[in-house]
């Protein structure tokens, strides 16, 4: 039992922001209204992590920590995605925080731990690791949450995310306790390999699975474990709910092929027709519920829940009958699902917290009525939104269903596409019921909108972009599809 | 890249377009003059080759990794449509610049359209299904926009709304049938699925593939049920209906199912569905029609009609079939184009589209009225005209399918002839008459160019209706070769073939239908009539509305019934759930006569048999009574502790013990700021039979959820054990440790690195818990003096904490433990120098140590203690982590890595050979540490009540007597 110094490069990224929180801690700590240059920090942290990220990849799959950390080309590419996503969600949050006066060191402090939380979730090779990064990831949300003091609602939302979010830690936590004591390993490649040369009785490591694959659904917000949601997605301020809805998706995607594709890929057969049936439960009541809601943030929740609910679609046509030369395609369709999910997200709630004034939250659908005569710029980009999430042609959200739907014929299970495509005609009304409002309405209230030129640029930008890889999605699927041939 | 160019330009052009200043006008139409012209001639380059019978294909790289590859492909059949595309493209916008007012924002329309118009070039030219969907979306999308171009009208919102719906949900029914037809054949290549019909046709999947694709085809086409839409479209500008919906959109339907022809058709389904669907069509569009009022309302269900015609010949699917239907959608094409921009004329002279209103327009509108005329002609099927031809075909083919016995499709056929010539005699009419005084605008001729595109098609029609073997049988034929290929027919395309039973239809359809609109006329008052006889109920519109509205609704009611917002049936729904799933998937458990099984013993069968009586009893009063509850959760943990002990495990014992005592401790004294329970009101109602069932239920979930955690641990042990680490620990302790009790060796020398992280993090506790509590205010109804202490008679009640622990009821207790407080610190000593031998440690220790503390704020009163004793939880701390860490870089000093232990033996009198390592200054770390965090928790919830009791004005000067070196913490 030597001590040996482990190798820290390929965690440098995390180290890094590490250190650069202590340094925004200290700032806010000892300078008085440190707020805007708490801001600036969080953004450079973020973008430091990024260069450190690019400067440290190199497509190998190297572990550290003694195997309780991984650093390969998939998760490079989530991580970017994730410090793009929170940086994203800092920008368009930012006038709404400050109107609200929920500004302060410490919101820009759980971002950060946040976001190094999804960092160690996709990193890790290990059930320690693993929670680790998941508990300081669903730590820092809550209480970013519950920032809103006054608001009732929020405390409510707060409490109920924590409940709930607690007991499914605990899921996930005695689910890996039981495959612990079924293998005797917490290191998921070790487990792999115990549960490849163990065969036979399968009990435990079914209830392990269980448990596991319920705390993961819990974090991807997948039916029955999206009770949360809804509430937590209107509760919370629009710029946490946002957060909330773009980059930790991410890591519970990073955090899902860990799991279940690195460690427990012998029980393939198994987790994926739970999930299959998740997914189809997710797809169905995300997209029936979310035609109900005339609140548009629990709308959005909602339609998360049918779009998880999708791209676990791609996670369970991995293997089939035994053969696994479609993981590939499954999987990086998936991931491809997760990184326009994102996307189409941000420009979302962007558009709502555009809309947001002090003391006024754009929320429902009444509250985009007749946006096209107010701006119909934004209009044009909420619209181009919705006609993604919506799945018509030429946006990104397209070739995301599409890829999925892919993975799914060609794994045989031709109900589930048509299904899956069934469903998403129900989905698309509530979307284009959005753009019909924003365009055909009259306005409500026509006051002009006062955004930050920042705000608008960051706003075309990514909505463009969401049309744009619409156009062009070869690139982002190469992305993918490189990740996963050289991670696995 | 002539045919990338082909479909690409138009999309350039939709760019530039939308780009231009919105008084641009003429150079808009300039714009998209030279688009569609430009397309022409590139598509008419093409002709040789296609004439040839060659198939023409360009691959871009899509998305390679799905093996998708963007292809475009020409061959005969979408050569021609290519040149439908572009041709009437051409003469729309030609007729759009005069139609469109200056006051339209024409640079939004002209985007659109030629955005459509790349987009249907994209239909025509894929040369992959997926590909092909994809532009076929796209469509329906820019048909939307165009439908909703003037968004300030409700009936275009609503059509737009309603088309978009329709044929959207058909592009997605349509991807899903061409996902599992591409899955069928094995790729979307166009060439390869046409290659592959035997194959398709003899799959199990064939009727799943056809239906999708048909819901595609057939909401596109707006045939019915689905034909609703169309009508409702009718609100876009006339270039758009004359465009979009009659020539080239809605034509994507039936191109489709001619294209996949060779794929599909040729099986009774085949003819069932889309032949079934086409007559339907034919009959229903083509009655509806005679009764409209308005101009563009007959020619939509004119279109639907004419659409049900060409869908019905395919659906027949033999190959004069198809030739006859490629046939008629060119005709159709020509003559409704040129309808609808003669109504779009009228409508524009004279600012109505009512027939009612309309009357004796040839005086007015010579020119216009005339080529209405010859264009109604061809589409009643007048022969000479190019509609007579096509229509012959058909009535021709319902003949032959028919055989000999069936004739009800030739019935059908004929009754629409009858009504088509009905309806374009009440289109022809408002041409007659007496000119209409009600007019709102006087009418003269239009600008010259507007008339010339409509001047063109109908040249078109006569020519082909006159000369059909010079104009259109070479185009007709490379269109046909392409589809039909080997099985390609004989046909004869002459105006005159002699009497036969077709003509004799023709005859009696003209016949019939100046009958029938002359009875219609006279009978039914055609022109005040407001609803359609007979099936006025078969609305389409209401049914889509309604259905949409059903949807919203029930949506809704089953969000209300098995959506909740509350926590805790979302809770139970969790538990149970959790429950169930594992027991559906895991097999039958082992058999119980299996399991190893350890002797009975009754002691330690009480002792558990009290520990879950405590934890039952305390579920049982935790929401009356909760001080009970929480010394009812004290004796769970002292049940566990004596478990650890019974087992062998005395350190574990003497931990629990502790950290049982100490929470408890901490928890009693927060529990005095909790608020106080909600009481039943008046208002509320008894706790009655439901309460009680709803508690019965939740305890059965609970013992349920208990049972299964038992069996699944007990799995877990019995499940044979693999290598630990524990051996290894076991065999080093003493020799590398120094030590025989493997815990504490573990703690402090093994992973003394963990341990020092774990009371940095206690550490930082302490302080966020001080740090919360300082600014911490109770709630108000939970600031006044409990209950207990409230009692008059009782003296105590007027006494000051610090009075009381002199002289009240809590004397005796207080002065036994004053008493004791040395005795227990020796004890936390004893247990501290042990440690590394025996169960016991710095964690251990310190907990005694605390609890020696606490005992005495318990019962002497916070301030009573801080004037006697002067704690400084904060140095503790701090003092603490530097011992450790001193210890970890003492050993640097020596040249090994952070935290090496040394063991020194001192010799000392009296005591003998002392084991001194210096693991053990580490461990006194950790004590110091742990009394530090205890006494700062402590601290800090104590001081709650000394700041509580100030807050009411009287006691304030009673309660907090001057006490003077307290430090206010």
């Amino acid at each position: 039992m030597n001590f040996v110094i482990p190798d820290f490069y390929p965690a440098a990224a995390e180290l890094f922001v590490v250190a650069m929180s202590f340094v925004v801690l200290m700032t806010g700590t000892f300078l008085q209204n440190s707020r805007s240059l708490s801001y600036y920090l969080t953004q450079f942290t973020l973008l430091g992590a990024a260069v450190v990220t690019v400067y440290t990849m190199d497509g190998q799959v190297t572990l550290t920590f003694t195997n309780m950390y991984v650093d390969d080309l998939m998760g490079d590419f989530l991580k970017l995605m994730v410090y793009l996503s929170v940086a994203v969600v800092l920008l368009y949050s930012r006038s709404y925080i400050g109107d609200r006066r929920i500004e302060s060191t410490e919101y820009y402090m759980l971002v950060i731990y946040a976001t190094l939380g999804m960092m160690v979730m996709i990193a890790a090779n290990h059930f320690l690791t693993l929670y680790l990064g998941l508990e300081l990831l669903s730590l820092s949300l809550y209480a970013l949450v519950a920032t809103q003091r006054d608001s009732a609602r929020a405390t409510e939302a707060a409490m109920k995310y924590f409940v709930l979010g607690a007991l499914a830690s605990g899921l996930l936590l005695y689910g890996m306790s039981m495959l612990y004591g079924a293998t005797g390993s917490l290191e998921l490649s070790r487990i792999a390999q115990a549960i490849y040369h163990q065969g036979g009785d399968k009990t435990v490591l079914m209830f392990g699975l269980v448990f596991v694959v319920a705390g993961l659904a819990f974090k991807l917000g997948v039916v029955p474990f999206h009770m949360w949601i809804p509430d937590v997605y209107q509760g919370a301020p629009t710029s946490v709910t946002l957060l909330i809805a773009s980059a930790p998706k991410l890591a519970a995607f990073g955090m899902a092929m860990r799991l279940l594709v690195n460690g427990l890929f012998e029980l393939a057969d198994q987790w994926q027709s739970m999930l299959m049936f998740l997914a189809v439960l997710s797809i169905a009541l995300g997209n029936i519920a979310a035609i109900a809601q005339p609140n548009l943030k629990r709308m959005l929740g909602y339609s998360g829940i049918s779009h998880m609910g999708f791209m676990l679609l791609g996670l369970v046509s991995g293997v089939v009958e035994g053969d696994r030369h479609f993981a590939l395609n499954a999987y990086s369709s998936a991931m491809f699902y997760v990184f326009s999910y994102v996307l189409m997200t941000l420009a979302a709630f962007g558009v709502l917290l555009v809309l947001s004034r002090a003391g006024f939250d754009a929320e429902t659908l009444e509250d985009l009525k007749g946006l096209n005569k107010r701006s119909s710029w934004f209009a044009g980009m909420m619209a181009i939104v919705m006609f993604s999430m919506a799945g018509i042609p030429f946006f990104i959200g397209f070739y995301a269903k599409f890829s999925v739907l892919l993975a799914v014929v060609a794994s045989g299970y031709k109900w589930l596409a048509v299904f899956a495509v069934m469903m998403s005609l129900i989905g698309a009304f509530y979307y284009l019921r959005v753009v019909k409002v924003m365009f055909f309405d009259e306005p409500q209230d026509s006051s002009p909108i006062a955004t930050p030129a920042t705000m608008r640029v960051a706003l075309s930008l990514n909505a463009l972009a969401i049309a744009a890889l619409g156009l062009l999605p070869g690139w982002v699927m190469w992305i993918c599809d490189q990740s996963m041939l050289q991670s696995f | 890249m002539l045919l990338a160019a082909l479909v690409l330009v138009p999309f350039l052009g939709s760019l530039l377009a939308a780009v231009m200043p919105a008084d641009a006008r003429n150079r808009e139409s300039w714009l998209a003059i030279a688009v569609a012209a430009g397309g022409l001639l590139m598509a008419g380059s093409l002709y040789p080759d296609v004439a040839a019978g060659q198939v023409l294909r360009e691959e871009l790289a899509w998305l390679p990794a799905q093996g998708l590859y963007f292809v475009l492909r020409v061959d005969g059949l979408a050569w021609v449509f290519t040149m439908l595309v572009l041709a009437i493209g051409l003469l729309v916008v030609v007729y759009a610049r005069y139609y469109m007012s200056p006051a339209d924002p024409v640079p939004r329309f002209f985007a659109f359209l030629l955005a459509f118009m790349g987009s249907m070039l994209g239909v025509v030219l894929s040369g992959n299904l997926v590909q092909l969907v994809v532009f076929w979306e796209l469509t329906s999308l820019t048909s939307f926009l165009l439908i909703g171009y003037w968004h300030h009208r409700a009936d275009a919102r609503r059509g737009a709304r309603m088309a978009f719906t329709v044929t959207a949900t058909g592009g997605l029914c349509l991807l899903a049938g061409v996902l599992v037809l591409g899955n069928i054949v094995g790729s979307y290549d166009l060439d390869v699925v046409l290659a592959a019909g035997e194959r398709v046709r003899a799959d199990e999947l064939y009727l799943p593939a056809l239906v999708l694709i048909a819901l595609g085809a057939l909401t596109k086409s707006a045939q019915f049920p689905f034909h609703f839409w169309l009508p409702h479209a009718m609100a876009a500008p006339t270039p758009v209906s004359s465009y979009l919906h009659s020539a080239t959109m809605v034509k994507a339907g039936v191109f489709l199912l001619v294209r996949l022809w060779p794929a599909l058709a040729g099986t009774p389904e085949w003819t069932w569905i889309i032949g079934g669907a086409g007559v339907c069509t034919l009959m229903i569009g083509a009655f509806i029609a005679i009764f409209q009022h308005d101009l563009k309302g007959l020619l939509a269900y004119s279109t639907i009609s004419h659409l049900g015609l060409i869908t019905t010949l395919i659906g027949i699917g033999t190959p004069l079939a198809i030739v006859a239907a490629i046939f008629h959608i060119l005709n159709h094409a020509t003559f409704k184009a040129s309808l609808f921009m003669a109504a779009g004329i009228i409508d524009h002279e004279t600012g109505t589209r009512d027939m009612r209103v309309l009357g004796g327009l040839r005086h007015a509108l010579p020119v216009t009225a005339t080529l209405a005329i010859v264009a109604s002609a061809a589409m009643a099927g007048v022969p000479l005209l190019n509609g007579f031809l096509s229509k012959e075909m058909f009535f021709a083919e319902t003949l032959l399918v028919g055989g000999d016995t069936n004739w009800w499709m030739s019935y059908a056929a004929l009754a629409m002839g009858v009504f088509g010539v009905a309806y374009s005699l009440r289109f022809i009419s408002i041409f007659f008459g007496a000119p209409s005084e009600a007019l709102p605008r006087a009418p003269h001729e239009p600008p010259r160019w507007m008339r010339s595109p409509v001047e063109l098609l109908v040249l078109t029609c006569l020519v082909v209706g006159v000369l059909p073997g010079l104009s259109i049988e070479p185009i007709l034929h490379v269109a046909a070769v392409a589809t039909l290929g080997p099985a390609m027919p004989e046909y004869d395309l002459a105006v005159w073939h002699g009497f036969n039973i077709p003509l004799l239809m023709s005859t009696l359809a003209l016949a019939g239908g100046v009958l029938l609109y002359g009875l219609l006329r006279r009978y039914l008052q055609l022109k005040e009539r407001d609803t359609v006889p007979l099936v006025h109920r078969l609305n389409g519109a209401q049914i889509y509305e309604n259905t949409m509205l059903r949807l919203t609704r029930g949506a809704g009611w089953l969000l209300k019934h098995l959506g909740t917002l509350r926590l805790q049936p979302q809770l139970l729904l969790l538990m149970l759930a959790l429950l169930g799933v594992p027991l559906l998937l895991a097999g039958a458990p082992p058999a119980w006569s299996d399991s190893p099984r350890q002797g009975f013993d009754p002691l330690f069968t009480a002792i558990w048999v009290i520990g879950g009586g405590c934890a039952i009893a305390a579920a049982w009063v935790a929401k009356y009574h909760r001080l009970a509850a929480l010394a009812l959760v004290g004796g769970t943990g002292v049940v566990t502790a004596a478990t650890f002990l019974w087992l062998s495990a005395p350190d574990l014992a003497l931990t629990q013990l502790m950290v049982e005592t100490v929470t408890t401790v901490l928890l009693l004294l927060g529990l005095r700021w909790l608020p106080p329970r909600i009481k039943a009101g008046a208002g509320q109602p008894a706790p009655g039979r439901l309460a009680w069932l709803r508690r019965s239920r939740d305890l059965l979930v609970a013992t349920a959820g208990g049972l299964a955690m038992a069996a699944l641990t007990y799995a877990v042990l019995v499940h044979p054990a693999s290598d630990t680490i524990a051996d290894f620990f076991l065999q080093n302790a003493l020799t590398g440790g120094g030590g025989s009790n493997v815990v504490n060796v573990l703690l402090v020398d093994f992973r003394s690195f963990d341990t020092l992280g774990e009371i940095t993090v206690l550490a930082i506790v302490a302080l966020t818990v001080y740090a919360l509590l300082r600014r911490f205010r109770p709630a108000p109804e939970s600031v006044a003096i409990p209950a207990q202490q409230r009692h008059d008679v009782d003296p105590a009640s007027a006494q000051t904490p610090a009075e009381q622990a002199g002289s009240g009821y809590l004397l005796v207790a207080g002065i036994y433990l004053r008493l004791l407080l040395p005795f227990m610190g020796v004890v936390a000593v004893y247990f501290f120098m042990r440690g590394h031998n025996l169960p016991g440690g710095g964690f251990v220790a310190g907990l005694i140590f605390s609890v020696a503390i606490l005992v005495q704020y318990m019962l002497a009163g916070t301030v009573w203690v801080e004037s006697h004793l002067q704690l400084r939880p904060h140095r503790w701390l701090g003092f603490g982590l530097v011992l450790a860490c001193a210890t970890g870089l003492g050993a640097w000093l020596f040249g090994h890595p952070f935290l090496t232990t040394h063991t020194a033996h001192v010799d000392w009198p009296l005591v003998g050979e002392l084991h001194l390592p210096s693991a053990f200054v580490f461990d006194l770390g950790v004590f110091v540490v742990v009394v530090g965090t205890t006494m700062l928790m402590l601290v800090a919830l104590a001081h709650q009540s000394l700041r509580a009791h100030r807050l009411p004005g009287d006691e304030a000067a009673r309660a907090a007597p001057p006490v003077s070196g307290r430090r206010t913490l």
